[in-house]
């Protein structure tokens, strides 16, 4: 097994006098992962986020970033390769145009100017932003300012994109879009880290599901695995993916000839029933 | 994607409709110097176009320059700039309520005797005005629309933050600008945050006399406040997590002046001069 | 509420239609081209040693904690947002508070110099309130002499014992009417009365402004109460932060 990109060992992290918000987190991430974060508001993820990406320091424990142990020394390392699309826009944009504002990043990593053009420009053509170059971001609705918050790390060309509950203000049409750009985003070889709390999502996207209670991982597997242990949804007030309902009730009531095909999305679903209906 | 596009242009034209009604959205002039004609020439030169401008109508205190200013910089902004003339009208109001008061004090006096060349007799005093009182006043009424006009001629054709950028380039201190360039973006995160609570606080019925209304808008100061505090640190962290250094970053476009501009610009102050002189000559 | 509170409510609302508010919006802003040259750039230098004395102290205060940046960023769009609401009124008018006031009791008259200036930049670039060439004499009443007085109202009355809502009212209305008195002496000496000079053109700037500033300050010293005391019942932590709160922390 190759090694991890990053790993975390036994990571604390508390703020001021409050209780742990990070109570022990261990986690290896290997390169190419989708990975997705699940767990109630509050259970640590954001917090773990932020710590991954060095923002918040202080913590105990150890981050390991392709072998290297992170320090003061070399945090920018971990910022420059680890971007965050935070979850509220408008808490991420900071310019007061499009061009300015994706620029930011680029312009942080003290890049040549011809470089950072070309980085905005190719990072607008991504999320289709390019008409909007010019204007305010305070002008944008909430679907342009969540694409402006990705085009913000897309041109940083961090390694790894962590995702900070990418959905939440999103109408369906834009979260579909959005859905398609982490399918591109993968493609490319990038390693993603999304934390959600939309199981079905989950289920069709992920490769890994890890679980995240009380400042600690519960459960770090397959989601389907994660999602057929009863015990971690209890623990993590869970509810089941919808997919995987139905595929159990199909298959308990003999409907379905129960082949482990488990579909992840309606389109697999009616695959299955095709392929059902062919053999009889 | 392509429908999410329209979306936007609805959403836009939206903003578009707003006329005059800060507090309540956009504000009309930063919609309007977004828009314009004149935002693709280089913001630090149309910066000390105004200045010049501003100075020339201040220091020249000349009716007949001001209303060569007045009018040309209405065509500049309204031809060029592409103001609708309504929406120019309206802009122009703005500090209407000063003016009258500003000029009435001026223009008149009081006095136990009847003094002026119009007198009104308030029973203990008298309320007097002289023709050359209230010729001050008009002319000063002049002096300041014009430079009204050449303020406006600047600001419907520069968004704030390219006059944030003309002044980083003019040597205001660092920290100044990145304090303005924050502001300037805090406000409308602000404004919008503002408006949510004010609707909440108005479908339940926070609004319904004077003390209530009171008490609802203080209510939803502090709130803003105290809701705008906790976002500073989210945003801190948003910054530090894209590399941020302590100094703030952005690419601009680089907007060529063109020498024609410069002539024309340096034309058009030679003439508010030429006004000056040729109109005491005769 | 208090009987004493319940009194200066009536008291408001009875000023208020006393004098039947016209249409004004932010009248005490000195509008573009009403100064003189002269008078501009006095006023500009006036406002200098304050705002060099503003900038050394927000320059301390980021030094010692970079985050404060964004938190003064804040505030200084708070007085912003704050100075461009409708404020209620009893006649339907339309009127701002000035929020410096505020400001000063909350931030220190040092930051307010400069957050001051910036706002006020702002609200003639995006409002037209006020004017670039009146900046100086603007920023002089509104960002300086205003809110100085307003802290030190403010700190002398808590020192006396007085409660904390009677200091905050006090030092916000008192605060806006120096400023209205101020811009009005800043008038009075550009266009001093053919009868009289400077101290009869004051009294005449004084008394055109007072139907619409008087009732104003009044109100602006009643928000800016409600908004301490939403403060406080509130936001305790991050009243310390910001340094409010020093004393009883």
């Amino acid at each position: 097994m190759k090694d991890p990109m990053i790993e975390i060992r036994d990571l604390h992290y508390r703020y001021n006098d409050e209780k742990d918000a990070l109570n022990g987190v261990d986690l290896k991430i290997y390169e190419g992962e989708r990975i997705a974060v699940i767990g109630s508001n509050g259970a640590g993820k954001s917090t773990f986020f932020l710590n991954l990406n060095g923002v918040l320091k202080g913590g105990h424990g150890e981050i390991i970033y392709r072998g290297e142990k992170i320090t003061k020394k070399n945090l920018n390392q971990l910022r420059k390769n680890i971007g965050i699309v935070f979850q509220d826009a408008d808490n991420q944009i900071i310019a007061s145009t499009v061009m300015a504002e994706v620029s930011f990043g680029p312009m942080n990593l003290k890049l040549p100017r011809q470089e950072v053009v070309d980085r905005v420009d190719e990072a607008l053509n991504y999320m289709n932003l390019s008409e909007f170059k010019d204007r305010p971001p305070h002008y944008l609705s909430g679907g342009e300012k969540k694409r402006v918050s990705i085009a913000d790390i897309i041109a940083m060309k961090s390694e790894v994109i962590v995702f900070d509950e990418p959905t939440a203000a999103l109408d369906p049409l834009n979260a579909q879009m959005l859905e398609q750009v982490l399918e591109q985003l993968w493609g490319e070889g990038k390693t993603l880290l999304i934390s959600t709390h939309d199981v079905d999502f989950t289920y069709r996207w992920a490769q890994r599901a890890v679980v995240f209670c009380d400042g600690k991982i519960i459960a770090d597997d397959t989601p389907l695995h994660v999602f057929s242990n009863e015990e971690v949804l209890k623990r993590a007030n869970l509810k089941r993916p919808m997919m995987l309902d139905v595929y159990e009730t199909l298959t308990k009531k003999n409907i379905l000839k129960d082949t482990q095909a488990y579909p992840k999305n309606v389109e697999e679903f009616a695959e299955l029933i095709d392929k059902l209906s062919q053999q009889d | 994607m392509s429908k999410d596009r329209k979306l936007h242009s609805h959403g836009h034209g939206h903003e578009h409709g707003h006329r005059h009604q800060h507090g309540e959205g956009g504000f009309s002039i930063d919609v309007y110097a977004y828009a314009s004609g004149l935002r693709r020439v280089n913001p630090v030169f149309k910066v000390l176009f105004a200045v010049f401008v501003l100075i020339l109508t201040i220091g020249l205190d000349d009716p007949f320059v001001s209303l060569f200013v007045i009018l040309t910089m209405a065509v500049l902004s309204i031809w060029k700039g592409k103001v609708d003339v309504r929406g120019y009208c309206s802009l122009m109001t703005i500090p209407i309520a000063f003016m009258i008061f500003g000029s009435v004090a001026i223009a008149a006096g009081f006095s136990r005797q009847p003094l002026g060349d119009y007198n009104l007799s308030l029973h203990f005093f008298y309320l007097y005005a002289t023709k050359s009182s209230i010729l001050k006043a008009l002319f000063l009424i002049l002096k300041a629309f014009g430079a009204v006009s050449a303020m406006f001629m600047l600001t419907l054709s520069t968004p704030a933050s390219e006059i944030i950028s003309a002044l980083q380039r003019l040597h205001v201190p660092q920290m100044i600008v990145e304090l303005m360039n924050m502001i300037y973006r805090y406000i409308f995160i602000m404004m919008d945050t503002q408006r949510k609570m004010k609707n909440s606080a108005q479908s339940r019925l926070g609004y319904c006399d004077f003390k209530t209304s009171c008490l609802s808008f203080g209510g939803i100061a502090s709130n803003l406040f105290i809701v705008s505090l906790k976002k500073a640190n989210a945003y801190y962290d948003a910054m530090e997590s894209r590399c941020y250094d302590g100094e703030l970053r952005f690419l601009e476009e680089e907007k060529k002046v063109e020498t024609i501009e410069v002539l024309s610009a340096a034309i058009y102050l030679v003439v508010l001069v030429g006004i000056h002189i040729g109109v005491k000559c005769f | 509420m208090t009987t004493k509170q319940k009194r200066i409510f009536g008291f408001v609302v009875a000023l208020a239609a006393l004098f039947a508010v016209g249409p004004v919006s932010n009248a005490m802003h000195i509008m573009e081209g009403y100064l003189p040259g002269g008078y501009c750039i006095a006023w500009g230098v006036v406002c200098v040693p304050f705002l060099v004395l503003g900038y050394f102290s927000i320059q301390k205060r980021l030094k010692e904690n970079r985050k404060s940046l964004t938190i003064l960023a804040m505030c200084g769009a708070f007085v912003f947002v704050v100075s461009s609401l409708k404020i209620p009124s009893v006649t339907g008018s339309c009127s701002h508070m000035t929020g410096t006031g505020l400001g000063a009791i909350l931030f220190g008259p040092c930051a307010v110099s400069i957050l001051g200036i910036i706002v006020l930049i702002f609200q003639a670039i995006l409002l037209a309130h006020g004017g670039l060439t009146t900046l100086g004499a603007n920023t002089f009443s509104m960002a300086i002499a205003g809110p100085l007085v307003s802290y030190g109202l403010y700190k002398g009355l808590s020192k006396a014992g007085v409660s904390k809502r009677i200091s905050v009212f006090v030092a916000a209305a008192v605060g806006d009417l120096f400023t209205y008195c101020v811009t009005s002496l800043q008038l009075a000496l550009a266009y001093p009365s053919e009868q009289g000079g400077v101290a009869a053109s004051a009294v005449k700037f004084l008394g055109v402004f007072a139907p619409t500033q008087v009732p104003l300050a009044i109100i602006e010293g009643i928000l800016s109460v409600i908004v301490v005391i939403g403060l406080e019942s509130f936001a305790k932590s991050e009243l310390k932060s910001i340094g409010f709160l020093k004393e009883e922390a």
